[in-house]
């Protein structure tokens, strides 16, 4: 029991981290953050559950005024924009992501763990973080695409890909690491 | 091991200067080291961990420069990959790569050379070893003094003039620090050694010792380090926990 | 652990972070119920006025908070000219910097140890769901304590890379600062066992 409040607040510090380390990016030039790539791995690495408690400890202390995010940002205000939606949706993601690769048992770690990253990084996350922008503007869809959408598919994509090959990593490296596997 | 051609690495550290947050970490550092063996005391914060990033061109002075073989090894990092490697402290804060094979190959690969090559240049350099078997072996299954091991080659695999160690050897027994001490006693290049363990650097050609950012004292081994330890027992013999600041 | 509070002292500081929290809320209800410009223009206003309040000094590091707007600024301006549809772009703006302004001020001017000791109040009732104060206290000093040194340990595994590499360090190092992490959960977990552990609930 020690083990799983020890392994959240562990992997919630880690997409923390992913942020706020120096001279570390995804893409060489692009500021693309590697967080939301974090809270995917939450999900792939540790599970549907324990994922989604590492992303809510996470989004806590971004609440509370800590400067987690990706260039020192944090605090209340930054569930103040349309696009909240999107770090409300964070612990969704997490536990969609947990759930795919706990549930498509595969020994294709790339291409589950991949496809989980989507599937809950892209898919369940832009299921609410659209809805919320419109909501959050009285806006329509097309207008919520572009402007909640669009600016960030591509990065994305690219994280959900990356997602994959970390988590296809770690197992490699060590078996049992995936305690979403266990 | 006797090569043809030496490697010695010439490093020159030319008025190197490095503040943060108000506090000066180096103080107008000049040194030319030209000797095989140099050795680096100091207590911890005393600037030796920062400095060895500075000369490996991992961190950017705020004043001077440092040149490896005349090559300024900040502002031309591709020439810099091929002159100056460094072993850090604690292989699980060095090594990236899964099994001993990638990590090796990780540095040639990006020194630019073809796939045959680096696997080529891994064999050789783990058959000198006599380790070829480690080839496809997971970190994970070795040991810590084998990953200090993994660490070594992957560097020496890049043929490096300079090899800077921070303190390589903590936390290692006895026998398996003798092992790899005496690895390195056979190595061509230049090696800059910061270290704790002052009976390592007793053979060295020359030891500076490092203070608040500053060369406190800088000679022949027999001269420094009796003076750097009587200093070290001096201060241990005070409440050391009455200095830190809030 | 540095939080965004702001050292320069204001009224504001001295109200409890409750009664804060209970009035955002009810003002950023408020915000989303008005449709008109005139009104979000003044509540604008009024919450600049908030802020000059304590000082040019804080009125500043305000604006340094709202900066990171200007890309969602951008791409609802750029929206709204490409349907010539400006005046409900302007509106959504407003709002938008008016309700993370607001929040902010609150966040700058409550401190950590209070807020924290708020959630673990208003977390109390949800006993019953699994959610234990002491658990999430423990969970937020472990993530505070921890955070520190999984910077630090990536900041090594990138020199690691740089030290053999040119290009910038990318998703590899990612793999060894798991490991780290997830060892440093074993590490830890062991520690809290040997200090008793955690008491499962006695419901």
């Amino acid at each position: 029991m020690e083990k799983n409040i020890v392994i959240i607040a562990l992997f919630a510090a880690l997409i923390a981290a992913l942020g706020l380390v120096p001279k570390f990016t995804l893409a060489s030039g692009i500021p693309i953050t590697a967080q939301s790539m974090g809270i995917m791995l939450c999900g792939t690495v540790l599970g549907s559950r324990r994922g989604a408690k590492a992303v809510l400890l996470f989004l806590l202390l971004v609440a509370i005024g800590l400067p987690l995010l990706a260039g020192g940002r944090g605090g209340l205000g930054v569930f103040g924009t349309p696009w909240a939606g999107f770090l409300f949706g964070f612990p969704f993601a997490a536990f969609a992501a947990g759930l795919i690769m706990e549930r498509w048992r595969s020994d294709n770690i790339p291409l589950v763990a991949g496809c989980a990253a989507a599937g809950g990084g892209i898919g369940a996350l832009y299921l609410i973080a659209v809805p919320y922008y419109m909501m959050a503007t009285s806006s329509g869809l097309d207008q919520a695409l572009f402007t909640a959408m669009l600016p960030f598919m591509p990065g994305d994509i690219l994280k959900a890909i990356l997602a994959g090959y970390i988590t296809a990593g770690l197992a490699k490296a060590r078996p049992d690491s995936l305690l979403s596997r266990a | 091991m006797g090569q043809l051609i030496s490697n010695n690495g010439q490093v020159s550290i030319q008025g190197v200067s490095l503040v943060k947050s108000g506090h000066a970490i180096l103080n107008e550092i000049t040194l030319d080291l030209s000797t095989p063996r140099i050795g680096f005391v100091g207590r911890n914060g005393s600037g030796k961990s920062t400095l060895a990033r500075v000369v490996c061109g991992l961190i950017k002075p705020d004043q001077g420069r440092v040149l490896v073989d005349d090559i300024d090894i900040f502002k031309n990092r591709r020439k810099a990959l091929s002159k100056i490697g460094i072993l850090f402290q604690n292989p699980d804060h060095q090594i990236i790569f899964p099994t001993v094979l990638e990590e090796m190959s990780f540095g040639l690969t990006q020194q630019g050379y073809s796939k045959d090559a680096v696997r080529q240049m891994v064999a050789e350099a783990l058959a000198q070893f006599g380790k070829a078997a480690w080839s496809n072996r997971s970190i994970s299954t070795l040991s810590q003094g084998q990953r200090h091991l993994v660490c070594l080659m992957s560097v020496l695999a890049m043929q490096p003039a300079v090899i800077v160690l921070d303190e390589p050897f903590t936390g290692l027994d006895r026998p398996i620090t003798r092992q790899l001490t005496q690895i390195l006693e056979d190595i061509d290049q230049t090696i800059l050694h910061i270290s704790h363990d002052l009976e390592a650097l007793c053979t060295y050609d020359r030891v500076i010792w490092l203070e608040r950012g500053t060369v406190q004292m800088d000679g022949a081994p027999q001269a420094v380090l009796p003076a750097y330890s009587a200093a070290m027992d001096a201060i241990g013999g005070q409440d050391v926990f009455a200095d830190i600041t809030g | 652990m540095f939080s965004l509070t702001s050292p320069v002292k204001s009224p504001y500081h001295n109200v409890p972070p409750g009664p804060k929290f209970f009035l955002l809320m009810v003002a950023s209800i408020t915000l989303f119920l008005i449709g008109n410009i005139y009104l979000q223009a003044a509540a604008l206003a009024f919450v600049l006025g908030l802020y000059l309040l304590p000082g040019g000094t804080f009125f500043k590091e305000g604006l340094r908070m709202l900066w990171p707007l200007w890309p969602f600024v951008g791409i609802v301006f750029l929206w709204h000219a490409f349907t010539h549809d400006i005046l409900p772009g302007l509106i959504i703006i407003l709002r938008m910097i008016s309700a993370v302004a607001l929040a902010n001020l609150v966040t700058m001017t409550s401190q950590l140890d209070e807020v924290i000791a708020l959630v673990t109040r208003v977390v109390t009732p949800f006993r019953r769901f699994g959610l234990r104060p002491q658990i999430l206290a423990l969970s937020i000093a472990m993530f505070i304590r921890f955070l520190p040194v999984l910077i630090e340990k990536g900041g090594l595994l990138v020199q690691s890379w740089r030290s053999r590499s040119t290009r910038p360090a990318g998703w590899r190092v990612v793999v060894p600062l798991a490991l780290l992490a997830l060892d440093d959960a074993d590490t830890v977990a062991e520690a809290l066992r040997a200090r008793g552990g955690i008491e499962p609930d006695k419901i």
